[in-house]
């Protein structure tokens, strides 16, 4: 296999980081290179750079042994080097050739369309990729992992030779996974080089051939993934092996915090009998689909019941909307914090102050001091690191920024806590320390709901797991007994009468 | 939606992708039909050839400018300077034609003043994109400067048009009056400007996300730039209009007495189902669009309905219309 990119002493720094420091790269014909490493270690610098949109300060870029320079994408796509960012580049409102042909339109004479020309070479693209999708269809109609083949379709269309993927994972689940990783393989036929981005290392075993493990802008090695176990991986990535990374379980769990009996939500969600205890970090997992945001969702009062009977520490309540549930001290931490959690472009006092300004005004003005000091105390408790506490949330890494929602419902002091997906995209390292809080949370007498999609998570955290199904829950494990194949076993269960 | 199978083979039926590229379309024009069968049950008037041609007629202007305006929303922005457009050339038409009136002065005039309008729109789009001046902002202080310069010229209104120029508003063609042909035809190239050439695909890109655009090798700073220069080209074609209509060249025209068109034609593109923020929408919409305005308003003058009244309810109608929209699109996400 000829090697096609290689990258040799690469140092890049941003105002106050090093981002890149002294890197090595290369990659080669028809491999599929797995790049790993926690947020910030500098596997994003490096794709940004091999893709143009940033310059090396040091350092050269060789393709086919040939020293070169990329200004920008442009001139890197030119150059065979695509990029598919989590956030695709397509526009919903017109048609996938139309997408894939942007900016370089079949023309007939006087700045005419060739639409029919341009809607044949796209079939052809897609037909290549083993799809068989109209492409004259809206962006818009199509699925995620589907608007994903278009840009795979678009990168083909560029004749690219290495397509770096940007944790392509994050959106897709089970058959759709599949379906990107036989894509993948029809590129590596084909001789293209994919570089593929990923927290996950299921997927690494699976489609990768060789792995570069980034950490604090340096490499720390490239193997082959034949080579190397999963534990090792761990330990490259992190430091530490994975099972210490979860913390110590505690066995006190004391009196019931939330009753739930005979919840029944929209037409599908059915909870007969729901029980979380002071102390507890009580688990729920379920493919997508299965009912469990939706559960959360009742339960903080944003989404309505139909039926059921809740109690709160033994108070009966209706949850009618969210101001019910966070007077009975119900906290939400959702799935989607940067959407829902936080305020980005606003600092972190800011965002952390947001939900508790009305505590602390005088005539509409906001005390100052008064929200430093509080918030300053509940960063503390949450060991935020941010450069201070002016910074904008925007600029923090994923797990921090989950510090900052966590900070922020800590202020309002609430007794029972729902995590949805709380490491969610968040790096290894961090992961480790939000459960940490987690754990400590509940030993100070909190009850916490967890759900996660993350099997590992679920099986290492939760001191009871609920798993459901289809709206329904079908098993109730202990925590410290419960295995990752007993609760896929029961979250799939009735999967063969077809979804 | 996320769980339909990729490699799951799927047709989608020619009906239902015209369906998706047409949806609002159709609503549209369903929409301006009910209004218009039960204007033509309840009112007698209504219903009259000559009331007809009147509302047609009427339309005309609303809808030269609401072709250009439509551009301007489809490429991301918003014109707020087409009614002092309009006025600035209602003016300085009149005032011209009151003392040249040989044909080739009116020619060289009809051209001088076409290319004040693409001026107009070249400055808009380079405030817009070069120095980063929202378009809200931009169009809005653009309107007050030309503003400034009609009633610099012209106080009250005055001036007086050459003879045969009557002809663009009162001319005939066969029962058709020539206007409506001549609005016709320019929705006719536009609508085949926007979806059949490679100028009408990339404003629409870049109206969609300027950044995609820019990474796929759009030049959108000039796409920007065509855009606003079409919509105040249009703006200026409705000035010379109205003064034919008119007779006359009235300071105020595009602004304040009679039609406002700023706000008119940003309804009338908005309820044809142009998309504010751009990437999405058309001319056909937008005729509907003028229609229902232009309907709306004649139905109001035959029952008496205040001015004021038909103000507040045109308010509404904006404000509905964007909501309906806005309201969808969250739906469909």
């Amino acid at each position: 296999m000829e090697t096609i990119v290689e990258m040799h002493g690469i140092t890049k720094t941003f105002p106050g980081v090093v981002a890149l420091d002294d890197v090595t790269f290369q990659c080669k014909e028809g491999e599929v290179h797995a790049v790993v490493g926690e947020n910030g270690a500098g596997k994003s610098t490096l794709m940004n750079l091999l893709a143009g949109v940033y310059q090396p300060d040091q350092g050269e870029i060789l393709i086919d042994g040939e020293l070169i320079e990329m200004a920008s994408p442009h001139e890197a796509q030119e150059k065979g080097i695509s990029i598919i960012y989590q956030e695709l580049n397509l526009l919903p409102d017109m048609s996938i050739s139309e997408n894939v042909f942007l900016g370089r339109e079949s023309i007939r004479r006087f700045g005419f369309l060739d639409d029919r020309d341009q809607d044949e070479k796209a079939r052809e693209l897609l037909h290549r990729l083993g799809i068989d999708i109209d492409p004259r269809t809206m962006l818009k109609r199509l699925s995620v992992p589907q608007q994903q083949m278009v840009e795979i379709a678009k990168a083909l269309s560029l004749n690219a030779r290495v397509v770096i993927m940007d944790e392509p994972s994050a959106a897709l689940g089970g058959r759709d996974l599949d379906y990107l990783f036989e894509v993948i393989r029809t590129l590596k036929k084909q001789g293209i080089a994919v570089i593929y981005i990923s927290h996950r290392l299921d997927e690494i075993f699976e489609i990768a051939d060789r792995v570069t493990v980034f950490k604090d802008g340096h490499v720390v090695g490239t193997h082959a993934v034949a080579d190397i176990d999963r534990p090792s991986l761990v330990r490259m990535m992190i430091g530490r092996s994975f099972s210490e990374a979860f913390p110590p379980r505690s066995t006190m769990a004391g009196e019931e915090i939330l009753r739930i009996e005979g919840l029944r939500v929209g037409t599908r969600l059915k909870v007969d009998e729901l029980v979380i205890r002071r102390g507890e970090i009580v688990g729920i997992s379920g493919l997508v689909g299965s009912g469990r945001t939706e559960l959360a969702q009742a339960i903080f009062g944003t989404r309505r019941m139909e039926a059921g009977i809740v109690w709160v520490s033994g108070e009966e309540i209706v949850l009618r909307n969210p101001r019910v549930a966070m007077r009975h001290k119900i906290g939400y931490l959702t799935e989607d914090r940067n959407a829902e959690g936080l305020v980005l472009g606003q600092t972190v006092t800011q965002n952390t102050a947001l939900p508790s300004l009305k505590d602390r005004q005088r005539w509409g003005v906001i005390d100052r001091k008064t929200e430093r000091e509080i918030v300053k105390v509940a960063t503390e408790d949450v060991r935020l690191q941010a450069p201070s506490l002016t910074s904008d949330v925007e600029t923090l890494s994923g797990g921090n920024r989950q510090k900052v929602v966590l900070a922020k419902w800590l202020i309002s002091g609430p007794e029972l806590l729902i995590f949805d997906e709380p490491t969610r995209g968040i790096d290894v390292g961090a992961k480790a320390e939000i459960w940490g809080l987690m754990r400590e949370l509940a030993e100070q007498g909190k009850g916490l709901l967890m759900i996660s999609s993350e099997l590992l998570e679920i099986v290492g955290m939760s001191d009871r797991v609920y798993v459901m199904h289809l709206g329904v829950i079908v098993g109730e494990l202990r925590g410290d007994q419960a295995t990752e194949e007993e609760v896929m076993m029961l979250a799939t269960y009735g999967e063969k009468h077809g979804d | 939606m996320a769980t339909r199978s990729l490699a799951q083979e799927q047709r989608v039926s020619q009906w239902r992708r015209l369906l998706d590229r047409q949806r609002d379309v159709i609503v549209i024009y369903s929409i301006l039909l009910g209004i218009v069968l039960i204007a033509a049950i309840a009112l007698p008037e209504f219903r009259n050839p000559v009331n007809i041609f009147n509302v047609l007629r009427q339309g005309v202007a609303l809808g030269i400018v609401s072709v250009g305006q439509t551009v301007a929303i489809l490429v991301g922005g918003i014109d707020l300077s087409v009614g002092a457009t309009i006025s600035l050339v209602v003016v300085y038409a009149a005032g011209f034609m009151e003392q040249y009136t040989a044909w080739w002065m009116v020619l060289g005039m009809v051209i001088a003043l076409l290319s004040l309008g693409l001026l107009i729109g070249f400055i808009n789009a380079n405030v817009i994109t070069r120095l980063r001046v929202e378009p809200f902002i931009a169009t809005l202080g653009m309107g007050a400067i030309l503003q400034g310069m009609v009633l610099m010229y012209a106080k009250r209104p005055g001036g007086d048009i050459a003879p045969g120029w009557e002809y663009f508003a009162e001319g005939m063609i066969g029962p058709v009056p020539f206007p409506v042909i001549f609005l016709g035809g320019l929705v006719a190239v536009t609508w085949v400007l926007l979806g059949r050439t490679i100028w009408g695909r990339h404003i629409k890109a870049t109206g969609g996300s300027e950044v995609i655009a820019r990474l796929s090798g759009v030049v959108t700073n000039r796409i920007t730039a065509y855009a606003y220069m079409f919509c105040s080209l249009m703006a200026a074609l409705t000035g010379l209009y109205l003064t034919s209509r008119m007779g006359a060249g009235d300071p105020q025209v595009g602004g304040l007495q009679y039609g406002k068109f700023d706000l008119d034609s940003i309804t009338a593109v908005l309820i044809g189902g142009t998309q504010l923020g751009g990437g999405k929408g058309g001319v056909i919409g937008t005729v509907a669009g003028v229609m229902i305005v232009s309907v709306l308003s004649n139905i109001f003058n035959l029952v008496g309905v205040n001015p004021w009244i038909q103000w507040i309810i045109k308010g509404l109608i904006l404000l509905a219309a964007v909501a309906i929209y806005s309201v969808q699109q969250s739906d469909e996400g």
